[in-house]
């Protein structure tokens, strides 16, 4: 069986429609710049929101797709490397296990989708979740899917979930908050693997923690998750801090989300001067 | 009567100017529309915003995420600009055919009172063939009402209607509102 699968060899059916990060960012519309020209300065997903609805909808199948790229980021790990001499066995043991959940995650995801009037596929598919997945050292991985991806997982989960208890819904809050049970206990095996893995080799754990911070700006998403009320997604402090994340650890995602999102703000400013320059011309 | 787009090229999307204006004769025939329709596409945000003003033309302002394919952003969704222009034309063909007169003007519409009465046109819309998702617009008149059998219940009520007044419409969804004893 082939190992390290490239992301555009993903097994997706006609549904869906997969874009890169680099195909997301490249568009110079922003609702970032929007928001401050036209709207009240919060964009925080809360029902208060005039398109709440639609903007959960829309946040619940970006949860959809990115469990099934965490399913198949987990199971990869089980099979990408040795036991032993690359990986312990508890540690595929411990991605197994995860590969469990998030299969459960994605069958929830599909039924509140449902609940919430959305078709699968009804929006693209940004692929930036495996790429993370896709490293051929294991720590390195460790780094970007457990501790980056399941954090911001941590992040959407918490957003969510209090989205659901404002609105009342049922379903969503209590879906959201046994998900998040689960995420949490994920970036915790990624925290305590990292340690033990690289217990004896700093320069190893110092290249997966830069590595993860690399994957956590861009998981921020040009902004999309971080403190600000700019940012549709919040950062989960406490929970973040049950799953082992120190608090100079949370600062850094904290700098490096605010940094992500004025970066994009910066080049969607640019981008709309050039889009109108071009214009002007023809 | 005429309907008439604007920008008629588009550079931050690739949307069609001469798709959008067949959309909207269509509608404009489909639902009587006594008076041209402009229609102001704003591309330089990804919101999905439609506001109306109404005078002797109606003028339809759109913010590009309403037409978009959700499936591949920046490209036109035909579902989409029928369904969208359908509401924000319905809308204006209840505020002036009449039985609507009490209406708030629509920035002062309560986030209720919109559920209400978007459900009202996407239910007609589907009615006419638009293809639309009801549990979508439930969904959404659930976040406003609140996820009760009796909002339920209004959402049914109001979904099948035609010929409703402000008055009844406000009625059937202050009921809907109502928590339950």
């Amino acid at each position: 069986m082939r190992k390290f699968f490239p992301v555009d060899s993903l097994a997706r059916d006609s549904r869906f429609n997969q874009i890169t990060m680099k195909q997301s960012q490249a568009d110079p519309r922003s609702s970032l710049i929007a928001q401050e020209e036209k709207r009240p300065k919060t964009n925080r997903l809360q029902p208060s929101r005039p398109d709440a609805s639609d903007a959960a909808r829309s946040l619940m199948h970006g949860i959809f797709v990115g469990e099934i790229q965490a399913l198949e980021g987990a199971g990869r790990t089980c099979h990408d490397f040795e036991t032993g001499t690359e990986a312990p066995f508890a540690l595929k043991l411990d991605m197994a296990r995860q590969a469990w959940d998030e299969a459960r995650h994605v069958e929830i995801s599909v039924k509140l989708s449902e609940w919430m009037g959305t078709e699968i596929g009804q929006y693209a598919e940004n692929t930036v979740l495996f790429e993370a997945a896709c490293s051929t050292d294991p720590v390195l991985r460790l780094a970007g899917v457990n501790r980056a991806l399941e954090g911001l997982a941590i992040d959407v989960f918490t957003t969510m979930k209090e989205f659901g208890d404002i609105a009342g819904d049922p379903f969503l809050e209590f879906c959201e908050d046994w998900m998040l049970a689960d995420e949490v206990t994920h970036v915790k095996m990624g925290s305590d693997w990292l340690r033990r893995i690289t217990e004896n080799d700093p320069e190893r754990r110092k290249k997966a923690l830069e590595f993860q911070s690399v994957v956590d700006k861009i998981f921020s998403f040009g902004g999309t998750r971080s403190d600000s009320q700019e940012s549709p997604i919040g950062l989960a402090r406490r929970f973040r801090e049950l799953a082992g994340f120190s608090d100079d650890e949370v600062e850094d995602i904290a700098d490096v989300s605010l940094r992500a999102l004025e970066e994009r703000k910066a080049f969607a400013r640019q981008a709309q001067a050039e889009a109108v320059e071009q214009f002007s011309a023809s | 009567m005429t309907v008439s787009v604007t920008p008629s090229t588009f550079s931050f999307v690739d949307f069609d100017a001469d798709l959008i204006r067949r959309i909207g004769d269509g509608l404009v025939d489909a639902l009587g529309i006594d008076r041209p329709v402009q229609v102001e596409v704003d591309e330089t945000t990804p919101l999905g915003r439609v506001r109306t003003d109404i005078g002797d033309v109606i003028t339809v302002h759109v913010e590009s995420g309403a037409f978009e394919d959700s499936r591949k952003p920046r490209q036109q969704s035909e579902e989409a600009t029928t369904a969208n222009l359908g509401r924000a034309l319905l809308r204006a063909r209840d505020r002036i055919t009449g039985g609507f007169g009490e209406a708030p003007a629509d920035d002062e519409l309560s986030l209720r009172q919109i559920a209400a009465w978007e459900t009202y046109c996407v239910g007609r819309l589907a009615r006419m063939g638009v293809p639309v998702n009801q549990q979508r617009w439930k969904y959404n008149f659930r976040n406003r009402h609140g996820f009760t059998d009796v909002a339920d219940a209004a959402f049914e009520r109001v979904w099948q209607s035609d010929g409703l007044t402000w008055g009844e419409l406000e009625t059937i969804s202050l009921e809907g509102a109502a928590t339950p004893s």
